[in-house]
């Protein structure tokens, strides 16, 4: 199965990007065959969607899970609504880290936006 | 004419002074568009005869036809769609409701729905004003559609006096659409200028005239007057601060059954008022 994180690099060892729609790079890893592709996000800059838009990506790239940063409303319930679970990377600084510590069952679940993501429009 | 009040923040009387300028003018409609907490009616106690529900409409994908070619999702600048490989999802919130989408859909999947945002009341205050006064649902993304329909049944009135939302929000510049001038509460306090800065600034890019009156004087400092002198912002009134004027205020009195002071500096505010936006 393929999943995605937020880097800032496009390598597998980059550092984790603390941004979701807003993050440099997504890293789409193929846990069957242990490869991996970045692609460049060029909603980071939207004006505004870059959540929503996040999750369009994703969705192309057929991941099945997501490891990212906090949650806006508008991805959480996008992602929720896709079936596509979502993990919390907490404080792990680069991608390959955390993928064992997804593998291991160590990442803790998203389930609902963080509150401070929030903004009215 | 039309003018609107504004503060930096909530709590500076910009309630007190719109609903009074109103009051002073009962031919004036009053227009409650601070439409986060509508509260101009804690004075105005009006007599509801309307009610006038606001929605917007958002698309819905019909599954059966759609083929998840993602034309929709390229198109909308919004975001507001995202087409995965077996299922397309709409995020209503974000939607714009501008019917691109289902215009470049090929397979005819994308209809409309209407959900409701908010609801407009309109009635007459018993100072015999007109009022319009706007509130969104609670939880909305958004209150510029509740101000947009309310502002659409204000065409027909010679004076309007808006109250308009605080700070600088998208709200705030939406209830600015037609206004002749804008008329900013502010306290003579640090955090009270530093708030109002920045509405001067919005209405500056919005190239809207302004003026300032200044509630609670004699509570904090001279500031504020320097920064309108700078600015070339006029002073158009004064209101003292008085332990019986927040009293009156907590309780939802109207100041024309008030110290005649006061009223004084309304009346005046509104001669100016009216003087400005002829300028
Ligand atoms: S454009 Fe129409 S057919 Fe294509 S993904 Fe959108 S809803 Fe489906
Ligand atoms: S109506 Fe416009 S804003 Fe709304 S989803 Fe369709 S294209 Fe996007």
């Amino acid at each position: 199965m393929i999943v995605a994180l937020c880097s800032t690099g496009t390598a597998l060892n980059a550092d984790l990007d603390s941004r979701f729609g807003r993050c440099s790079y997504f890293l789409f890893y193929n846990t069957d065959d242990s490869t991996f592709h970045a692609v460049e996000n060029e909603a980071r800059h939207a004006e505004g969607g870059a959540g929503s838009r996040a999750v369009q990506e994703i969705a192309d790239n057929r991941a099945e899970a997501v490891i990212a940063p906090e949650l806006g409303p508008q991805a959480m319930d996008a992602l929720n609504r896709l079936g596509i679970p979502a993990f919390r990377q907490g404080k792990t600084l680069n991608a390959d880290t955390v993928i064992k510590e997804w593998q291991d069952g160590k990442l803790e679940r998203q389930e609902k936006a963080s509150v401070q993501e929030m903004h009215r429009a | 004419m039309r003018v609107a009040v504004l503060s930096g923040k909530g709590g500076t009387g910009k309630t007190t002074v719109s609903t009074h300028l109103a009051a002073l003018n009962p031919d004036a409609l009053y227009m409650d568009l601070d439409v986060e907490e509508p509260n101009g009616d804690l004075f105005l106690k009006s007599e509801w005869i309307d009610e006038i529900p606001v929605t917007v409409s958002y698309p819905e994908v019909d599954e059966e036809l759609c083929t998840h070619c993602r034309k929709c999702s390229v198109f909308c600048q919004f975001n507001a769609l995202i087409v995965a490989p077996a299922m397309t999802i709409v995020l209503k919130e974000i939607c714009h409701a501008c019917g691109g989408c289902a215009m470049v859909c090929p397979e005819d999947a994308i209809s409309y729905g209407e959900r409701p945002v908010g609801e407009i009341q309109k009635g007459t205050a018993v100072t015999g004003n007109t009022v319009i006064s706007g509130a969104m649902t609670p939880g909305e993304y958004s209150g510029v559609p509740v101000i947009k329909k309310a502002l659409t049944l204000a065409v027909e009135y010679d004076m309007t006096v808006i109250d308009s939302p605080p700070g600088t929000s998208c709200t705030t510049v939406a209830s600015l659409e037609g206004c002749d001038l804008a008329l900013i509460v502010t306290e003579p306090t640090p955090f009270a200028l530093s708030d109002m800065k920045m509405v001067v600034e919005m209405l500056r890019t919005m190239d809207m005239s302004m003026a300032v009156i200044v509630n609670k004087t004699g509570l904090g400092d001279d500031e504020v007057y320097g920064y309108c002198r700078d600015e070339n912002i006029p002073v158009i009134g004064e209101i003292p601060f008085s332990r019986e004027l927040a009293e009156a205020y907590a309780e939802g009195e109207m100041l024309s059954q008030m110290k005649p002071d006061i009223k004084k500096v309304l009346e005046g505010v509104w001669e100016r008022v009216q003087a400005e936006s002829i300028k």
